[in-house]
């Protein structure tokens, strides 16, 4: 399968994580390209192939740095009926907003017609799992919900 | 093949070499530390409760592990070797040792700094079990925090917790009953600035609203609305805090008061005076007066000389083959995103700077002839297993406090082959 997998980052977590889901998806077989939110623009996505986007919370509830100039430039959106994307989301449970980045792109995206295949998954830096754990079996099934379905 | 050093393993140096492997896989980085182990500020810095935030160690681990960066800790850069001999031995060296020092408000003179007055730096040093920290200060009572910035509401959190609320951290049982013995009276954080423009982290302050002992109040806020987007999020998340009450420990913020003397008596604090020129100055009583107003040099590698002499210190860059990442550039400011982003700027500046220049043969590491012991990142390894695996209940770590330990536990499994 024709994999995108788009990061969102600010600390560099989430390009670390986005990086070995890569790699996994590509011993799996598929073809994977990895980009950082700051270097896309929703007019970019291809919508034949499948997104996975890993993006992590800053600050009060927002959007990581290099996620902000996507978010900005969703606000006046292209259709994206047909895209379909998977969402994991980077966060602290520290903090009351923890999660919150992810949550906003996923609305994003679906708002302006993307669907999204399987339910977005959050990983809690906070927590005793490690990012990967959580990150690649959510990879997977979304992967193969794609895969059943074409 | 080109070499660089980077002087000091803590984020901005670990980031640095991050950047320069990601863009030149085939260089050689070694990245070496006055510590036997790595880190820096996430270690000894980051305050023991914010586990999540020192979560990008593991992308460091992977410099190392992965991208092919080596690691030298015991290694100080002006005692085993001089600069000199690091610039001759490498392509490029970055100094990313930051600023270890605190600063001092100028009404005090150095060397007479009264009992029950400690910088934070110092502080946290002692609590995060530094192997050059001094001994944890007997301080109790009506404690005031000087300063608004992050640091202080680190330090701010980590007083008024109790002990169920330190779970999970990395606090020493030592560190820990220290936190929970102290019989504090009150705490209350005092910042020169109008509350809107106090340096915290709004989010910093909404995470005290979890305290389950303490009673805060927010004084001297500001009538009215604010016009800026980022002083009105503050303002908004010190009001909700405001009026909180879990438990008996009161905590106040107070604002607008520049501070204007310490008082002292018998050689111990007894109180400070502040308050606004014009306004009537205050008199706040108390038993223990902890510094939070910044971070300066402490003096090593001539930092402030160096750096005012650097040919363009906006971009990192002191002279050709020398380089500056992190606090030690920029001074005392900015979080770890902020420094990230910089340390990866300064990498694809030197890497432009190095292709530049025609490639000469130089020697490395092995040109130092250093003769002193230092652990790699093997030997870390080591260490870092040995702190988990010793962590005591409720703790996620436990780690090793002095020198002459680390050295010997990171060498050990190699003498029992």
């Amino acid at each position: 399968m024709d994999i995108t997998i788009l990061y969102g980052t600010e600390t560099g977590n989430a390009e670390m994580l986005a990086e070995d889901v890569q790699s996994a998806l590509e011993d799996a077989g598929h073809e994977v390209l990895v980009e950082n939110l700051s270097d896309v623009a929703p007019a970019d996505l291809d919508v034949s192939r499948l997104h996975l986007v890993v993006c992590s919370t800053y600050g009060d509830g927002e959007l990581p740095a290099s996620a902000q100039p996507f978010g900005e430039a969703m606000k006046d959106a292209p259709d994206l009926s047909g895209l379909r994307f998977g969402i994991f989301g980077l966060g602290d449970s520290e903090y009351e907003t923890f999660n919150m980045g992810s949550q906003q792109i996923e609305e994003m995206l679906v708002a302006a017609g993307a669907e999204r295949i399987g339910e977005r998954v959050t990983h809690d830096a906070s927590g005793d799992d490690m990012a990967e754990d959580v990150a690649l079996p959510w990879a997977e099934a979304v992967v193969e919900a794609v895969g059943a379905d074409a | 093949m080109r070499k660089v050093a980077i002087i000091g393993a803590g984020p901005s140096g670990c980031f640095t070499a991050q950047g320069l492997l990601k863009a030149r896989p085939d260089w050689q980085v070694d990245v070496y530390d006055s510590l036997p182990v790595p880190y820096g500020l996430v270690r000894y810095g980051v305050a023991a409760d914010h586990q999540g935030t020192k979560g990008i160690a593991r992308q460091f681990e992977r410099v190392f592990e992965r991208q092919g960066a080596r690691f030298f800790g015991n290694v100080t850069l002006g005692r085993e070797v001089t600069l000199e001999q690091m610039r001759a031995a490498y392509d490029a060296v970055v100094l990313a040792t930051g600023l270890a020092g605190d600063r001092v408000p100028e009404l005090v003179d150095d060397g007479a700094t009264p009992e029950g007055m400690i910088g934070a730096g110092a502080l946290t040093r002692a609590l995060y079990d530094h192997p050059d920290a001094g001994d944890l200060p007997d301080i109790g009572g009506h404690v005031v925090i000087l300063g608004n910035g992050n640091v202080s509401v680190d330090l701010l959190r980590l007083l008024a917790k109790s002990e169920s609320e330190l779970e999970g951290s990395d606090l020493s049982p030592r560190a820990t009953k220290w936190l929970t013995s102290r019989r504090i009276d009150s705490l209350t954080i005092v910042g020169r600035s109008a509350a809107e423009l106090a340096k915290f982290d709004p989010v910093m302050i909404r995470e005290l609203a979890k305290l389950q002992a303490v009673t805060i109040r927010v004084a001297d806020l500001p009538e009215g609305e604010m016009t800026d987007a980022g002083q009105e999020k503050l303002l908004s998340a010190l009001c909700e805090i405001d009026g909180l009450s879990t438990g008996p420990l009161p905590i106040t913020f107070r604002f607008n008061m520049p501070l204007q003397s310490i008082e002292t008596k018998d050689g111990k604090v007894t109180g400070l005076v502040a308050g606004r020129d014009g306004a009537e100055s205050e008199h706040l009583p108390c038993n223990a007066l902890v510094t939070a107003i910044g971070f300066c040099c402490d003096g090593r590698l001539g930092r402030d000389a160096v750096m005012s002499g650097a040919e363009d210190a906006e971009a990192g860059r002191i002279a050709e083959g020398l380089y500056a990442a992190g606090w030690f550039r920029r001074g005392p400011r900015g979080t770890i995103p902020e420094n990230r982003a910089d340390s990866l700027a300064l990498a694809a500046k030197i890497v432009g700077d190095l292709e530049a220049t025609p490639e000469t043969s130089r020697a490395g590491h092995d040109g130092l002839g250093l003769t002193c012991e230092t652990v790699d990142h093997a030997g870390w390894q080591r260490l870092d297993a040995i702190e988990k695996a010793q962590a005591m209940a409720g703790r996620c770590r436990t780690k090793i406090p002095t020198r002459s330990d680390m050295l010997r536990l990171a060498q050990k499994i190699e003498e029992l082959k």
